[in-house]
């Protein structure tokens, strides 16, 4: 009888999460793998047609996927450790005892809650030939520095959209890795001074083990962030130039909703959920979490 | 707790009389300032002066406008009366989303508009859209530097400027003290509509086209024709020889006197003559290609945004009470006083200053009535406008001509095909 109680509330309560889960993605998700086998535009007096496998056909011979699914690798692949370590290092920073830290942690967190699309159009002007990045170096190197258009330049694309991406996102991790780092109880790192243990020993034989749970839900959260890489290329580059910062989401928009191909777009969607879906039980099976009894 | 019981009854039954006027849901791009203030003040007008409807405007962001229309299109929840980009019609008209408006259109006030608006909002026979005002597209020149250089400015359609003259002005303006690239091409607009508008007209000039005109089933061997490789390649050269800046750092490069040829549409008069005043002359389209080509060698942009009823209206006749307003001369004036575009109605050009036979702006007229190519009225623009844009972007960034509008053609092509050649 008790046992049952507690379970009725707990269906109350996990009760509207699921049906908000289901309307927004469970349904969703089914009816885009529905219409990834349609012929279904956005507008269109043609009757809905079933079409097989086609979609997915064009789409391994569209290049501009495939260049996309390389572009959010090499973004996962770059931004992950990098945005990682940093935001672990700000936390080990500002979770010091030193007047003034609540300063330093509402700092490091600002970008995070600016809004991306205000960020993407502030750092556009940051990037600008004639904008704050360029006239910098030009200051401090004597002009000597040859100006770059960092947003219309292939090369430098997408690593200034990585650089921005990592800048807005660390915050938000830091401040995952700060509760991780308040959860470690101080009397081991003071059983490690007794022994004579240094910060760099105590560092990696009490902090990153005792940190492994929160390491490995960042790792996962950011690897799922940096594949789903929209805002900030729709906003400063849409995907250019020569697509070399489009991404697959951005490819996937473009295709649905300016060109108006939505089994196609679909088909795009159900793709790359496998392959998110592969990627997220991959590191799940090797960062396996660790769960008090 | 009755006390409020009885009020919510009587505010209801309240709010069930005040229903008699019926609303009438309108959906407008917000465009610039000026012209967002005189469609509020319209609506507000309009909604005094008579209490058969009552009209409510929403206004959503003009960069995602269209993506949030083709939405709400497929969800069923389009607004009664719609405020759609000319060359966009013909997608929504074929996708049965709003209604053909002949019925309510007069006789007379159908002759009274310009043929560009009445070309812009027909398809298959009925016209489905009108706009208030149509577009200009031309040069604006600083007569300071021009003046410095020697350049002769041209004051007809016939004598406009020929490549070799277009080409020697530059390459001199370029040396000019104070100019850093002599013409400004609007690029801080985003790739977007602004490439397909401002742009496929060289590529008409040169004697090429987006698609075939005939049949609208293709555009091989148009988009992708010797005439349009030429076409791509000038408009690449102006960037390599740093005639233009590939990333303005925002809209005023002109009004800064850093550009002294300004490539833009009528929108940016009112602002231009602010900061120049009688120093701000209009300079129309260069004659850039082949005079024995499909379009005479010189082409300039046509259509606007336009005005439409949807299909899912419970009253049409109420919607087309506001339009008929809107559409009134002395109200059109109002809006092209605002944004400096050219009025959709001859009367209406009688009673603007600007557009009368002498003024500023009469050049964008007669270019209308020239050499005005409208963008392609078929159900595929959209695909077109999105592969054309795309292909000019990689032109600029230095893709080869030749692949990017290879490119854009096979699946311009492809999309015709999977839609079944848009049949009507």
């Amino acid at each position: 009888m008790l046992l049952n109680r507690k379970h009725r509330a707990a269906l109350l309560f996990i009760l509207p999460g699921i049906i908000m889960l289901t309307i927004f993605i469970i349904f969703p998700f089914f009816m885009s793998f529905g219409l990834s086998f349609t012929n279904q535009r956005l507008i269109s007096k043609l009757p809905t047609k079933f079409i097989g496998f086609e979609n997915y056909e064009r789409l391994f011979g569209d290049k501009v996927f495939i260049q996309s699914l390389l572009n959010n690798f090499l973004f996962a692949v770059i931004v992950v450790p990098i945005q990682t370590s940093l935001a672990l290092g700000m936390a080990m920073l500002v979770n010091k005892k030193i007047k003034g830290v609540k300063i330093f942690r509402t700092v490091y967190f600002m970008p995070t809650v600016t809004t991306m699309a205000v960020v993407a159009v502030i750092w556009s002007f940051l990037y600008n030939p004639e904008g704050l990045i360029n006239n910098f170096f030009h200051t401090i190197s004597f002009g000597n520095w040859t100006t770059v258009d960092f947003l219309n330049d292939p090369l430098w694309a997408f690593p200034s959209i990585m650089l921005l991406s990592i800048w807005q996102g660390a915050g938000f991790q830091m401040l995952i890795f700060l509760a991780g780092l308040q959860e470690i109880p101080y009397s081991l790192y003071e059983a490690a001074t007794i022994d004579g243990a240094g910060s760099w020993k105590k560092f990696t034989n009490i902090t990153l083990p005792q940190l492994k749970n929160t390491t490995s839900f960042v790792l996962i959260s950011t690897t799922i962030l940096a594949l789903r890489l929209f805002d900030q290329v729709q906003i400063m580059t849409n995907g250019g130039p020569r697509n070399a910062t489009m991404t697959v989401i951005l490819h996937l928009y473009n295709s649905g909703f300016q060109k108006q191909k939505v089994g196609y777009a679909s088909a795009m969607t159900v793709v790359f959920f496998l392959i998110v879906l592969g990627i997220s039980i991959f590191q799940r099976m090797i960062l396996k979490e660790e769960r008090e009894a | 707790m009755r006390k409020i019981l009885l009020l919510i009854v009587f505010a209801c039954t309240f709010f069930t009389f005040s229903m008699a006027t019926e609303t009438i849901e309108l959906w407008f791009h917000s465009g610039r300032g000026a012209e967002r203030d005189v469609i509020q003040d319209q609506v507000k007008r309009f909604n005094e002066m008579q209490d058969l409807v009552e009209i409510k405007a929403v206004q959503l962001p003009e960069g995602s406008y269209n993506d949030q229309v083709q939405a709400a299109a497929l969800a069923n929840k389009l607004p009664d009366i719609l405020d759609l980009d000319g060359p966009n019609m013909t997608n929504y008209a074929w996708g049965e989303f709003i209604i053909p408006l002949d019925k309510y259109i007069p006789e007379d006030m159908k002759t009274d508009f310009l043929p560009s608006i009445l070309k812009q909002g027909t398809y298959s026979g009925s016209i489905y859209a009108l706009g208030t005002f149509d577009s200009g597209l031309a040069i604006w020149g600083n007569r300071e530097y021009l003046d410095k250089i020697g350049a002769r400015i041209p004051t007809s359609v016939e004598d406009a400027w020929t490549m070799e003259e277009f080409m020697d002005i530059l390459s001199k303006l370029k040396n000019v003290e104070g100019v850093v690239y002599p013409l400004d091409l609007k690029l801080n607009y985003g790739v977007g509509e602004w490439y397909t508008y401002g742009f496929s007209p060289i590529f008409q000039a040169f004697g090429a086209d987006l698609i075939n005109r005939e049949d609208y089933m293709s555009a091989d061997g148009i988009l992708n024709s010797p005439e349009a490789v030429a076409a791509g390649k000038w408009f690449a050269d102006l960037f390599k020889m740093g005639y233009v800046n590939p990333n303005p750092a925002g809209d005023a490069d002109f009004i800064e006197g850093k550009s002294a040829l300004s490539w833009v549409g009528h929108w940016a008069y009112n602002q231009y003559k602010e900061a120049f005043n009688d120093n701000l002359v209009l300079i129309p389209m260069p004659k850039l290609g082949n005079p024995d080509g499909i379009y005479k060698g010189q082409a300039t942009g046509t259509g606007s945004w336009c005005w439409g009823i949807t299909s899912g209206c419970a009253n049409p006749y109420g919607a087309w009470l506001f339009l008929e307003f809107i559409l009134r001369p002395e109200e059109i004036v109002k809006m092209t006083d605002a944004n400096g575009a050219v009025p959709a109605r001859l009367s209406a050009t009688k009673l603007s200053d600007p557009y009368g036979p002498n003024g500023d702006l009469s050049l964008f007229v007669a270019q209308l009535q020239t050499i005005g190519v409208e963008r392609p009225v078929t159900p595929a623009y959209p695909i077109i406008t999105s592969e054309f844009m795309k292909a000019l972007d990689d032109i600029v960034n230095g893709v080869d001509v030749k692949e990017a509008l290879d490119y854009a053609v096979e699946q311009i092509d492809l999309d015709i095909e999977d839609n079944e050649g848009y049949p009507m």
